[in-house]
């Protein structure tokens, strides 16, 4: 299922601000996955981030330009597959919600919008792929992010394509559906609130007994892995197409890289 | 960057371990409660696209069917009361009780009341209230305000409310178990059912074909509190309209399913004005108070959707923020998502911005809201506007301006993020930052995985020159 | 007040009728009539069968929390109670809803008064109806039904019609249209209850603590064993 399929779309990946700086591993995986499911994947040089940090702080007249900056960017790609729920579902479900109704913008916006897809459901539901070969030794447990839960109906995808990796096994996480505390902005400006939730995260994640924590958004993995380490837990973080692009023999998040 | 008050409310919260630990015990029961609920309802999705559906035909007619409720409560016997405030509600309300000559009033819960100050309005008539619902009970004695909308005293423990009861109470017993509690009030609040020259209760619906006023109740206060006295005096808010009794039931199924995971309440009431000639008994004078409070601009200004509320509190249940600091913290009557919608209405943005922010905007409110309010939607309109009228601290404000400056300009993000990540790779020790200037927020609880060496796109452009 | 009632229906029809345009009562009566429409498909699945079958079977699930039995008439509503007080080692006392009806009966053996004590531990009364899907009991106030009976009583025993019981929610309001409309309607689901201590339920708050349902059924046939 996963042999080259001659001939497959172009698809534009939007990487994200947070794996550009952070965690490039996973740009590099999704390039392979894509790949892999027989895309021919581009990576637009201009692009930056999709402009959560205005939209999550009211600043709706930041969110407009730099939506329009990722618009015009991404304007050409038949598809658009970015490895980030949150990142994902600004463009697929926030960029309409900027323009008024009727304007070349909000129509520009909404085909944008058509085409875009998160990472992991765009492999299982639109180019029906399953890895094949790929295998890992452990036990693992998996955070569902909440916009990619909620506003993206991500949860059954994962998981299928990780039950397609040999040896991988998955412990259930309580409250899996339950916020990690991350909240892009929030988790810095109400650090205590924040924090007590990720604590109890933590806590769940340590409960279930798993080597590795595996979740789709870079942030929530972040908050949760930077809090485990504080704790002096050993549970390593990935995103889970490194896992799935056999990269989880490497660093995990925070494991210098 | 926080409001001090807000932010010394979140601290003295989450500095209380029995706080926490009297949240979990309460919302959890009621968060797997409701879902075994929903899980038995296999059409609930659809139900609740009715129920949605139901409150905005209100809502889109509410000139129509406040006018038709007003009609036939009339016909009724009743005496209907408009109040465009809070202060207006009290001043009828009080003027009710000293018309009638009342020195004891009896309560049964409603937010309404809390959200007008009733409490307060009639100690400053010098008209003793007695609270009859246990968890009001309970917070008349602490001297508390109530923490959630369907467990007021939600904030207690078991212990705690022991204590007080012993101190308080005529006959409380051993006080050993929550039953032996549950008795004493019982035992407490019996003969003042009686006493009370009127009794005072909101409304789940205001049903507008019959002038009916619907409350759904547990523990049979609500009518000991509105049978016997010579006055009943309902407050409710003008959004509880429905067109009929058939409509009630839909919401009901909804709302005592999301509120604590039953189907019904034990009492569901619906009270059509006063004592009719012959009746064995009821109240010989029935008035109702309509209270729009801010209501009717939230229908002007773009919260047309959160007049879908029915108070059923799943909301707070599920929310991760509430359930670390509980309802005091958020400092209105209404706490959780709905509360952070409601509060800067009632109270004015200013110095309640923190509460649309407070939310990490995860969508679970959404998910589990009855009548599929978008909360997070709404949250964001507060924060827009938050924005727009100034509110936001300047701090916050450069840094979106610079970041933006920086995002719409690649030929100067990408020589700025790499300046970056040299400089934060300074304070990592072993792939993590466990401090580090202007990171306080993030490092204060937890470790920073160190960024990359190379960004994704300079290590692209190596590999890959040409794509 | 005049004032307050004209601002408020100013400031909602600012909103709601920018065009000027009156409502349309008939119009609205169709959109509230249409969303009834979508109501029976999607009713939890609770009333199988008969109603009063369906309903018995509600009143004594945990959920509701009462006891409930069976009787082939009204007549036999006084042995009942008697079968109730011994078993729960009650005083042979109880207040009796003035209903014609229930004081038609023979209460030979037991004390009856007609009003009704601030701590009475026993209460008798009869139901307007009752609803299968919630496994509620229907109370209409009225001189012959004060309000207070279901609400002050320990022990509340309720006599109820078989042909009384209706299926769903909605058919109880849809038989309300045909009645007149009284003070106070009340549907009682089991004995009061409390979770206002850390979520703990506790029956028997300010009302009833024991709620005993006794349907009178003439198409009932008791088992050999209790018809004695």
């Amino acid at each position: 299922m996963s042999d080259k399929v001659p001939e497959g779309p172009r698809v534009g990946l939007f990487v994200t601000c947070l794996v550009d700086t952070m965690r490039p591993p996973i740009g590099f995986a999704a390039i392979a996955l894509l790949e892999a499911a027989g895309c021919r994947v581009e990576v637009p040089r201009r692009q930056t981030c999709c402009g959560q940090p205005a939209l999550n702080s009211g600043d709706r007249a930041g969110a407009v330009r730099v939506a329009q900056h990722t618009i015009e960017l991404l304007a050409s790609y038949p598809h658009v597959v970015v490895p980030s729920g949150s990142c994902a579902a600004t463009i697929r479900l926030h960029y309409p919600t900027l323009f008024d109704a009727g304007t070349a913008w909000h129509r520009r916006a909404t085909d944008l919008a058509e085409r875009t897809h998160e990472l992991l459901s765009y492999l299982v539901d639109v180019r029906q792929w399953l890895p094949a070969g790929v295998a890992l030794n452990a036990r693992a447990t998996y955070h569902d992010s909440c916009s990619g839960l909620r506003e993206l109906g991500i949860a059954a995808q994962p998981r299928r394509l990780l039950a397609a990796v040999a040896g991988l096994s998955l412990a259930r996480l309580e409250g899996a559906d339950t916020c990690c505390g991350f909240g892009g902005t929030f988790c810095v400006k109400y650090p205590a609130i924040s924090d007590a939730i990720v604590s109890e995260k933590a806590q769940a994640i340590e409960a279930t007994g798993a080597d590795l924590l595996l979740g789709g958004d870079l942030g929530c993995l972040m908050n949760m892995a930077g809090k485990l380490h504080r704790r002096g837990a050993a549970v390593r973080a990935f995103h889970t197409a490194e896992v799935l692009a056999g990269m989880a023999d490497g660093p995990a998040i925070g494991d210098g890289a | 960057m926080t409001q001090p008050a807000f932010a010394a409310r979140v601290d003295r919260a989450l500095a209380d371990p029995d706080l926490k630990r009297a949240i979990e015990r309460t919302t959890g029961t009621a968060r797997s409660k409701r879902a075994a609920a929903v899980a038995a309802w296999p059409d609930f999705a659809a139900a609740r696209e009715l129920g949605r559906d139901i409150k905005d035909h209100v809502t889109a007619n509410l000139d129509h069917y406040l006018l038709t409720f007003e009609r036939n409560a009339t016909a009724a016997g009743a005496i209907v009361h408009w109040a465009r405030t809070a202060q207006e509600a009290c001043d009828i309300v009080v003027g009710i009780c000293k018309a009638a000559g009342a020195a004891s009033v009896t309560r049964a819960k409603s937010m309404l009341g809390e959200e007008i100050g009733l409490p307060h309005a009639l100690a400053d008539a010098g008209i003793e209230r007695v609270e009859t619902d246990l968890a009001e009970h309970i917070i008349q004695l602490a001297g508390d305000p109530p923490s959630h909308i369907v467990w007021p005293a939600l904030h207690k423990t078991r212990e705690q409310v022991a204590a007080l009861f012993r101190a308080h109470h005529h006959d409380p017993g051993a006080l050993a178990t929550v039953a032996a509690m549950v008795a004493s009030a019982r035992r407490e609040l019996r003969r003042r059912f009686m006493a009370a020259d009127v009794g005072i209760s909101g409304a789940n619906f205001l049903i507008a074909d019959t002038g009916a006023v619907c409350t759904v109740t547990n523990e049979g206060n609500a009518e000991l509190t509105t049978t016997p006295p010579r006055v009943h005096i309902v407050t409710a808010g003008i959004e509880k309209l429905v067109p009929s009794t058939a409509h009630a039931m839909s919401l009901l199924r909804l709302l005592v399913r999301s509120a604590t995971g039953a189907e019904v309440t034990q009492y569901t009431t619906f009270h059509c004005g006063p004592r009719r000639p012959g009746d064995a008994d009821g109240p010989t004078a029935f008035h109702i108070v309509l209270v729009d409070n801010g209501r009717s601009r939230m229908l002007a200004e773009g919260l047309a959707e959160m007049l879908r509320c029915l108070r059923c509190g799943a909301c707070l249940n599920h929310c991760v923020v509430f359930r670390q600091i509980g309802g005091h913290a958020y400092g209105g009557t209404y706490p959780g998502p709905m509360g952070a919608v409601l509060t800067p209405v009632l109270d004015g943005l200013a110095g309640t911005q923190d509460l649309p922010h407070a939310c990490t905007l995860n969508g679970q409110c959404q998910e589990v809201c009855p009548v599929a309010i978008p909360l997070p939607t709404l949250l964001r309109g507060w924060r827009e506007r938050s924005w727009r009228e100034g509110l936001e601290p300047g701090v916050v404000r450069g840094s979106l301006f610079a970041w933006r400056f920086l995002v719409l300009r690649p030929a100067l993000y990408r020589p700025a993020t790499a300046l970056a990540l040299r400089v934060m790779r300074l304070f990592a020790r072993r792939g993590w930052i466990a401090r580090m200037p202007l990171a306080g927020g993030w490092t204060r609880h937890r470790d920073l995985p160190s960024p990359a060496r190379q960004t994704f796109m300079a290590q692209l452009r190596q590999r890959r020159p040409s794509a | 007040m005049s004032d307050a009632r004209s601002t408020i229906l100013t400031a909602i029809r600012a909103t709601l009728r920018p065009d000027r345009a009156a409502a349309d009562p008939a119009a609205i009566a169709a959109a509230a009539a249409g969303l009834l429409l979508r109501v029976p498909p999607l009713r939890p699945d609770r009333v199988r069968g008969a109603a009063a079958e369906a309903f018995l079977a509600r009143v004594a699930s945990p959920a509701v929390g009462a006891s409930a039995e069976r009787i082939v008439s009204l007549a036999g509503l006084p042995d009942a109670v008697r079968r109730y007080l011994a078993a729960h080692d009650l005083a042979a006392s109880i207040a009796l809803q003035p209903h014609p009806e229930l004081c038609a009966l023979d209460w030979s053996g037991i004390a009856t008064h007609p009003r009704i004590d601030l701590d009475e531990p026993v209460a008798v009364g009869l139901a307007l109806g009752g609803i299968a899907e919630t496994g509620s009991l229907v109370f209409h106030s009225g001189p012959t039904a004060p309000t207070l009976f279901a609400f002050l009583p320990l022990h509340h025993i309720v006599a109820v019609a078989a042909e009384r019981i209706w299926p769903w929610l909605e058919d109880y309001a849809a038989a309300l249209a045909t009645l007149p409309v009284p003070r106070n309607v009340n549907l009682v689901t089991g004995p009061s209850g409390t979770t206002d201590i850390e979520g703990t339920l506790v029956r028997g708050a300010h009302g009833p603590g024991h709620l005993h349902v006794v349907l009178v059924d003439p198409a009932y046939h008791p088992p050999a064993s209790d018809a004695a």
